[in-house]
């Protein structure tokens, strides 16, 4: 078990740089607020993604460690960044495009379709150009599809109903792609299945000792995009209903009578 | 004769004249109580009929070493009593229920498509016909409810059982489908102007999400259905293994809509529960929005987790694992509702009338079926007792214990309101002690037979220690059971005649449905008090200490889109999980090469060509849309007329092409890709053409001037339509030519 906590650290400077040069340009921007919390959370979640021995098993050893940066990087790291954001913010996506809700959910549900294309997935695993390529667009593409849930300001944001459909939909889609992974008689990223160029000791263990053939390695890949991504949409969505059971009268809104 | 017709006008439901034609007044009915009426009696009229199915199923077992029942006998029993209970049974009552109360409680005159509506219910009948009809056709089917393949296919069930199962439930499956787009269309559009969404009460509240969940898992079963059949009847090996089907791909799309269709009959009774314990604890229920909020869970988790009925198929630790996982998740959101109503009881002034004595059997008996769900949920665990009586007995405290005793207790609950006339509490209570005393000794005896050993789905067992007693304790409970399904309907056809009158609110209950007659009259209100609370009629009866008020009706609460397209949409919901199941069977078909022609064969650049047609169409139906808001109407006509040709041209190139591959000797049954593209393209195309018919049609109407109408929905709600095929093309079109070349 030790092994892995001792694999090695890639420690990458450009990345811990941008992690830095964000969080200082947060604080200049908006001084030290009650959301830093948030905005910090998204940075260590990121930095761990990307130096951790998550990335160095993502990194042509394990198709299921992919697809747990890949979700983190889409998921998780975009939504902590923007609930950073101090609500006063008054930011607009330019162009109006961008902020339209189809185009945040295509943005979504679209990195996740687009990345697996056995093409693009055995590119982004073995070139680090692509791989740097894919974690920008992932962030990119998690933060326009968060927008329309978590933008600073409320008139940003989807009604409550309709975020819910909006996450139910998104969540149903990465399943089919989830069940297409897990059931998929031929390799979906083949370069998993491959022994990587660079060969560190630990991938014995994984293959023997713990007994992950490249099948099921992908499987536990698709399982992960099936099962606990689509939680982490439904955990959104609770969080809608509890925004829209929770909204107390305004006074302003008029009774129809 | 004389006394039915006197108890029907005095119920209220026929006005004299309306006697004389009774056969028009509730055969061509499309009034939304009437039809929920004719629901109602059409379950209770199958309930008999399964119920008579299963005493003999019970009398067989009753002893060991039975000879009274032949096993194919027994086999096609134990199939027509499943399939008919689901389907038949708690799916009918279920919306008749909520066809009677949803529009009453949401404050509107009818359902959104009266029409539609009549359609949904009389499809029940006709597929409770055709179900039947397999007796007389050479044998019912016997290959169980999930009717497994390769069991269900051709070479080992050869009579024409399984055909009229499948296409049984298809119609059944097109009905709650229609019914369910009709209840979404109704709560979203048809709710009274202060009736927001937030201020639903929770029986609307949940079927609105169950409605949601019917649309997205009955197409499912639908596509299998319509696959299975295609086996059956034209020769494909979709299911047939030694032709390079898959066996395990039945089970994964049955079990895709079996395991939702469980929550599709528990949340109506969840529903039923949440209404009634309120009322009669005289306390509103603790924590609305964690109810609420916990059928959204529920609703969406249970799509998620099917694979847990598959355990035993093999499907390998990983997937097991995960599916341990997310099943025992469930447990979370109904332990939220069991936990809600348990609270709302606790320190309210509890009335034990029938209707709560029925709620509080069913919160009970739902708890155990939580816990040995919960036990199931353990892969380990299920290996050991998923073929054994354990089983048995933990859905039939579903489906019975929890969804049987809630129905009962709506009909105790409503029956005043309905008929206008109380039911006998004395009776009630009888029919309540027999049916719980029989029901445990029935199921409850059957975990421990299950524990024992006793295998299920078996016509008989051996004389082991143990077996034989507790059988015949099982088999007696059944005459209790059915000594308290004939109190019951002696308790209804004499309050009819001669119960004391209900008056308008009768329990002192609280939701819109008590604020009118009993009967309501036909259209319903004819004032609505105002809407402040989930309780309106209590802030009507204490104005001193109201609710305190629930949103505002500015928000988008209010929301209450047009009728038509709200519709569609379902419609297209619906539709996804159809040409889901289909889309990802051709991927899952063709994923390993095969011998004999492949998608390589097809001409990709011809159908590529005829595919610009039908996108295109997406864009001069748009033109339309756009020339209508413009007063264009000569504009809205030509590109109507564009639509209707460019689809007419993909038609005929659909056509060219399957007659090339026919002259070219492939058909349906050559190989699995030919299957897999025929029944996807095929389907498709049927699509194409239908919304040609419904194109021509709105053409047809703006021509005759309805266009220049204040609005004109039906051209919007077609190109909703339009564009949904034009979409699925896409990726038909993309996954069939386009992907052979990318690998």
């Amino acid at each position: 078990m030790t092994r892995f906590f001792l694999l090695p650290w890639t420690w990458n400077p450009a990345v811990t740089l941008s992690a830095l040069l964000a969080l200082a340009a947060y604080i200049i921007a908006f001084r030290v607020n009650r959301r830093i919390g948030w905005f910090a959370a998204g940075l260590v979640v990121l930095l761990f993604t990307l130096q951790s021995p998550l990335n160095t098993l993502a990194n042509g050893y394990l198709f299921s460690a992919h697809m747990v940066q890949h979700i983190l990087l889409l998921l998780i790291v975009p939504a902590l960044l923007l609930l950073g954001l101090p609500r006063s913010l008054s930011l607009s996506l330019r162009p109006r495009l961008l902020g339209r809700p189809a185009a945040g959910w295509l943005a979504g549900v679209g990195a996740m379709w687009f990345w697996h294309a056995p093409v693009l997935c055995n590119a982004a695993a073995s070139s680090r150009f692509v791989f740097a390529l894919q974690t920008l667009s992932l962030l990119v593409l998690g933060s326009l599809f968060w927008w329309q849930i978590l933008a600073p300001r409320e008139e940003d944001r989807l009604s409550p109903p309709g975020a819910v459909l909006y996450l139910l939909s998104a969540c149903v889609t990465c399943s089919v792609l989830g069940i297409i992974i897990t059931f998929s008689p031929v390799a979906v990223c083949p370069v998993y299945t491959q022994k990587p160029a660079h060969h560190l000791p630990i991938m014995e263990t994984l293959r023997t000792d713990w007994g992950i053939s490249p099948q099921r390695d992908q499987q536990i890949g698709g399982l992960l995009m099936w099962v606990p991504m689509c939680l982490i949409y439904l955990a959104a969505i609770f969080a809608q209903l509890a925004r829209w059971f929770a909204r107390t009268p305004d006074p302003e809104a008029k009774e129809v009578s | 004769m004389n006394g039915i017709t006197s108890a029907l006008d005095r119920i209220g439901i026929l006005t004299a004249e309306q006697r004389e034609h009774w056969k028009i007044a509730w055969l061509s009915t499309v009034d939304h109580k009437r039809i929920g009426i004719l629901y109602l009696v059409t379950a209770l009229v199958f309930f008999v009929i399964g119920g008579i199915e299963a005493m003999l199923i019970r009398l067989q077992l009753s002893v060991p070493n039975n000879t009274l029942l032949h096993p194919d006998t027994y086999n096609m029993l134990f199939t027509m009593h499943g399939t008919t209970m689901i389907f038949l049974v708690a799916m009918p009552a279920i919306f008749g229920l909520a066809n009677y109360f949803v529009p009453l409680q949401i404050g509107a005159r009818d359902m959104a498509f009266p029409r539609l509506n009549a359609f949904g219910f009389w499809l029940v009948p006709l597929g409770g016909m055709l179900l039947h009809f397999s007796f007389l056709a050479g044998g019912a089917p016997a290959v169980g409810w999930f009717s497994y393949a390769p069991l269900s296919e051709t070479p080992y069930s050869s009579t024409t059982g399984v055909d009229y199962w499948a296409l049984s439930l298809l119609v059944l499956g097109i009905g709650s489908v229609g019914a369910s787009i009709n209840l979404i269309a109704t709560v979203l559009t048809q709710r009274a102007p202060q009736m927001t969404l937030r201020r639903l009460p929770l029986f609307s509240w949940m079927m609105l999400i169950n409605s949601f969940l019917v649309i997205l898992a009955i197409p499912v079963l639908n596509a299998g259905l319509v696959m299975l059949l295609i086996d059956r009847q034209l020769n494909t090996h979709f299911f047939l293994p030694f032709g390079g089907g898959s066996a395990i791909m039945w089970q994964h799309i049955f079990w895709a809509f079996g395991h939702p269709e469980v929550y599709i009959v528990a949340i109506p009774a969840f529903a039923i529960l949440s209404e009634i314990i309120p009322v009669f604890s005289r306390k509103p229920i603790f924590g609305y929005e964690f109810v609420a909020g916990s059928t959204v869970a529920i609703a969406i988790l249970s799509l998620l987790v099917w694979a847990h009925h598959m355990f035993t198929v093999g499907l390998g630790h990983t997937v097991d694992l995960f599916f341990v996982a997310s099943s025992m998740l469930i447990a979370i959101p109904t332990g939220v509702k069991v936990l809600a109503w348990s609270a709302t009881m606790v320190g309210g002034r509890l009335r034990l009338s029938t209707p709560m004595l029925f709620c509080i059997a069913a919160l009970a008996q739902f708890l155990l079926a939580g816990l040995t769900g919960v036990s199931h949920a353990i892969a380990a665990l299920d290996w050991q007792t998923k073929n054994s009586y354990y089983l048995v007995a933990h859905f039939h405290f579903v489906l019975v214990g929890l969804i049987v005793f809630a129905i009962l207790g709506a009909l105790h609950y409503w029956f005043p309101k309905m008929s206008g006339r109380m039911l006998s509490e004395r009776i009630g209570w009888w029919t309540f002690i027999l049916m719980t005393l029989g029901f445990n000794m029935t199921f409850l005896t059957q975990h421990f037979l299950g524990l024992a050993g006793m295998p299920r789905r078996v016509y008989t067992y051996p004389d082991l220690p143990g077996l034989g007693w507790m059988n015949l304790v099982s088999s007696t409970g059944v005459i209790f059971m059915a000594a308290a399904a004939l109190l019951f309907v002696w308790n209804l056809g004499r309050s009819l005649l001669r119960g004391p009158p209900a008056g308008d609110n009768p329990w002192n209950a609280w939701t819109l449905e008590w604020a009118t007659t009993s009967p309501p009259p036909h259209e319903n209100f004819l004032t609505l008090p105002s809407i402040h609370s989930r309780r309106p009629l209590w802030d009507y009866a204490n104005p001193d200490r109201p609710d305190p008020p629930v949103g505002t009706t500015g928000s988008i609460d209010t929301l209450a889109p047009e009728k038509n397209s709200t519709a569609m949409m379902a419609f297209v919901i619906s539709e996804l999980g159809f040409f889901g199941v289909l889309i990802l069977a051709y991927l899952f078909y063709n994923a390993t090469p095969q011998p004999g022609p492949d998608a390589r064969t097809l001409d990709l650049a011809k159908t590529g060509a005829f595919s610009l047609c039908l996108f295109a169409s997406s864009f001069t139906i748009r033109r339309s849309e756009i020339s209508l808001s413009q007063g264009n109407h000569r504009g809205l006509y030509r590109w109507l007329a564009a639509t209707i040709l460019l689809g007419i041209v993909f038609i005929i190139g659909q056509g060219l092409e399957y007659r090339h591959l026919m002259q070219s000797g492939i058909t349906l049954s050559s190989n699995l890709f030919t299957a897999s593209f025929f029944t996807l393209t095929g389907f498709h195309g049927l699509h194409v053409s239908i919304g040609l018919l419904a194109l021509i049609v709105v053409l047809g109407l703006a021509l005759a001037g309805d266009a220049r109408k204040r609005d004109f929905p039906a051209l919007k709600t077609v190109a909703i339509y339009w564009h949904f095929i034009d979409a699925v093309w896409l990726i038909v079109f993309s996954v069939i030519y386009l992907l052979p070349y990318v690998q």
